[in-house]
C-alpha cells in the first residue's frame, strides 16, 4: 500500500518538504511515530491529521491511495 | 423513471446552496467590496447587511514590525470547510445571501484579507451570522498565515481564540 502525505505552512517548513510518499503505514498512529522518527523537529509542533480531507479525531486505519495531511493550528483570517 | 426520481430529490433539498470559490489570490480591494455592496441594490427585500473585513495588522514582534502576511492553504479541504460554514449559517439564521472571500498569497499590512458579507431582512440575523461565520473561519479552515517582518525574517501567525 502507498499513501501520500501532505504538509502545509509551518510543518512544511519544519520538515523541509511539502509532500511524502510512504508505504506500509497501517494507521495514523504509526504514521505519527514514523514522521517523528524521520523529522524529529516535528515533535515540537502541534498538529492534527486529516485523512482524505477529513480530520482524523481518533487513530484511523489507512488504506492504499489515501491522502493524509498534517495540519498545524489554523491561522487564517 | 430513475432520472425523474433523482431530479425530484435534488430539488427537494432547500438547505443545499451552490458551492462558491472562497479563496482568492492577493488582497481584497476596497473597489471589489464596494462593487459587492452595489450589486445588492436590486434585492429590495434585504434590510440589513453585516460586513466583516479582516485587515492585516502590523504587529511588532521582538521589535520588528509585520510588513505583510503570506497565506497558504490546503485548498481542497479549505473550500470544503468554507462550504460547511456557509451551509451551517444558512441553516441557523434567516439569511437572504452570503458571500465569503479569503486571500491566498501575500497581503500587505493595511490591506484586506478576509471579507464576510451577509444580508438579511432584519439586522439580528445578519449580525449574529456574521460573527459566527468569522469565528468558524478562524477555527475550522486549514489556512496558515506567515507574518513577514521588516528584517526579512518571518513568524507563523497564531490566531487569538
Amino acid at each position: 500500500m502507498k499513501i501520500q502525505v501532505l504538509l502545509f505552512g509551518p510543518l512544511a517548513e519544519v520538515a523541509g518538504t511539502e509532500q511524502l510518499e510512504l508505504t506500509q503505514v497501517p494507521d495514523t498512529d504509526v504514521l505519527r511515530q514514523l514522521l517523528l522518527k524521520n523529522y524529529p523537529a516535528l515533535a515540537d509542533c502541534a498538529f492534527q491529521v486529516a485523512v482524505n480531507r477529513k480530520l482524523a479525531l481518533l487513530v484511523q486505519p489507512l488504506q492504499d491511495g489515501d491522502e493524509v495531511a498534517l495540519l498545524a493550528p489554523f491561522s487564517g483570517g | 423513471m430513475l432520472y425523474f426520481i433523482t431530479t425530484n430529490i435534488s430539488t427537494m433539498e432547500p438547505t443545499r446552496h451552490k458551492r462558491k470559490q472562497v479563496l482568492t489570490e492577493g488582497p481584497i480591494s476596497p473597489a471589489f467590496i464596494a462593487e459587492a455592496i452595489a450589486k445588492h441594490s436590486s434585492q429590495t427585500g434585504i434590510g440589513a447587511h453585516a460586513i466583516f473585513l479582516g485587515q492585516v495588522r502590523s504587529d511588532v514582534i521582538d521589535g520588528k514590525s509585520v510588513q505583510a502576511i503570506t497565506y497558504s492553504a490546503y485548498p481542497e479541504m479549505a473550500e470544503d470547510a468554507f462550504h460547511e460554514i456557509r451551509e451551517k449559517a444558512f441553516a441557523r439564521f434567516s439569511l437572504t445571501c452570503m458571500h465569503i472571500y479569503h486571500s491566498l498569497g501575500t497581503v500587505k499590512s493595511g490591506e484586506i484579507s478576509l471579507f464576510v458579507f451577509v444580508s438579511s431582512v432584519h439586522r439580528a440575523d445578519a449580525f449574529a451570522a456574521c460573527k459566527e461565520i468569522v469565528d468558524a473561519i478562524k477555527a475550522e479552515v486549514p489556512v496558515w498565515g506567515k507574518e513577514l517582518l521588516e528584517d526579512g525574517t518571518h513568524v507563523w501567525k497564531k490566531n487569538t481564540p
